[in-house]
């Protein structure tokens, strides 16, 4: 039977390599794409989800098992996305980033095509400006749609991540999702 | 009609609230054509989410798993300063330069009080004239300036 998260984490606040990157190997996907989900740019998502594992090696001493390892580990995550979006937001309002990876990969990446093309045109229209209005939401609510959306989050566990109530939690869907169906609308 | 439960149709779509507001909010869907259509809105919402994110350019993982591991190491070579080993040239000289202030700081510890310094000395040969300072309390220096001109002969006329 294969060890838990919250074992491994255990092992690893002991320096057990293997537990590390046992860990490391369970969650490397999620890591990187909730970080790009936040950041839109490849080359950031890699180094802030690595810098995340480095943060649960060095700290996983502090993990007391009161809350899931996800949920631990998520809060890192989400915390060190937020702070590298804050930290670069005054020069990417100046300077165009581009290596963002934003505009050509939501066309590619749709499911099996529908059979009428303008059906299909027009899904694929409304998915490109749903996936643009997500972007420009405030952080923390596209933190709170991100992790109910891609990891199925329930909202007590957002709350965890984002350190907040679930009543805070509620507002930001509730307002995020508002202004996301403002955009479906008006299409 | 009670309050439209907006902030609750997440919670409720998911399936996550406890059963009575679960009852509460359904009830209220009943009634309420607007919250009805806003709930299948947003439930065609979240599905196309997924989709409408997408998914981030594709890496290699045993590249992404190396990078990190040379990340680690590195940053556990960042040992703070004051655990790191000096290097022996370093050590020699703070040695060196705490043995100088030991022994320079001892000698001065252990100097006479009674010795006198250069300055002081200086100061000696000034003192006949600072006899004289209640002469020159009294003087308006701009009409005696030859008396203070002459102090020192002053000095020595009463000496004599």
């Amino acid at each position: 039977m294969d060890p838990s998260d919250e074992a491994l984490c255990e092992r690893v606040a002991r320096r057990d390599e293997a537990a590390f990157d046992l860990l490391v190997s369970r969650y490397q996907e999620r890591a990187y794409r909730l970080a790009w989900s936040i950041l839109r740019n490849g080359e950031d998502a890699r180094d802030v989800s690595q810098e995340a594992f480095i943060r649960l090696y060095e700290t996983a001493g502090s993990f007391q098992g009161k809350s899931k390892f996800s949920t631990w580990f998520y809060r890192i995550l989400v915390n060190l996305c937020l702070d590298h979006k804050r930290k670069h937001k005054w020069w990417k309002l100046w300077i165009r980033d581009d290596d963002d990876d934003r505009s050509d990969t939501i066309l590619d990446r749709q499911p099996a095509p529908a059979n009428d093309p303008v059906d299909k045109l027009s899904r694929e229209e409304t998915l490109k400006a749903l996936g643009a209005a997500v972007e420009r939401l405030a952080p923390r609510q596209r933190a709170a749609v991100l992790l109910r959306v891609q990891e199925d989050m329930a909202t007590y566990e957002i709350a965890r991540v984002l350190k907040c109530s679930e009543a805070t939690v509620r507002v930001h869907l509730h307002r995020a999702l508002a202004t996301l169906k403002k955009t479906v609308e008006k299409r | 009609m009670a309050r439209h439960p907006d902030t609750d149709l997440v919670p409720y779509l998911r399936g996550e609230l406890p059963p009575a507001e679960r009852e509460r909010v359904a009830r209220h869907l009943e009634e309420c054509p607007d919250c009805k259509q806003d709930t299948e809105l947003l439930r065609d919402l979240l599905g196309n989410l997924a989709h409408a994110i997408g998914e981030p350019p594709e890496i290699s993982w045993p590249r992404y798993r190396a990078e990190l591991r040379a990340k680690l190491e590195a940053r556990r070579a960042l040992v703070p300063w004051w655990r790191r080993p000096m290097p022996l040239a370093l050590s020699a000289s703070l040695a060196g330069a705490l043995l100088f202030v030991a022994v320079w700081g001892g000698r001065e510890l252990t100097k006479s009080p009674d010795a006198i310094g250069p300055e002081e000395v200086a100061i000696g040969s000034e003192l006949g004239l600072l006899e004289e300072i209640r002469t020159v309390e009294r003087l308006d220096l701009l009409e005696d300036f030859e008396v203070i001109n002459n102090l020192d002969r002053l000095a020595s006329e009463r000496q004599g």
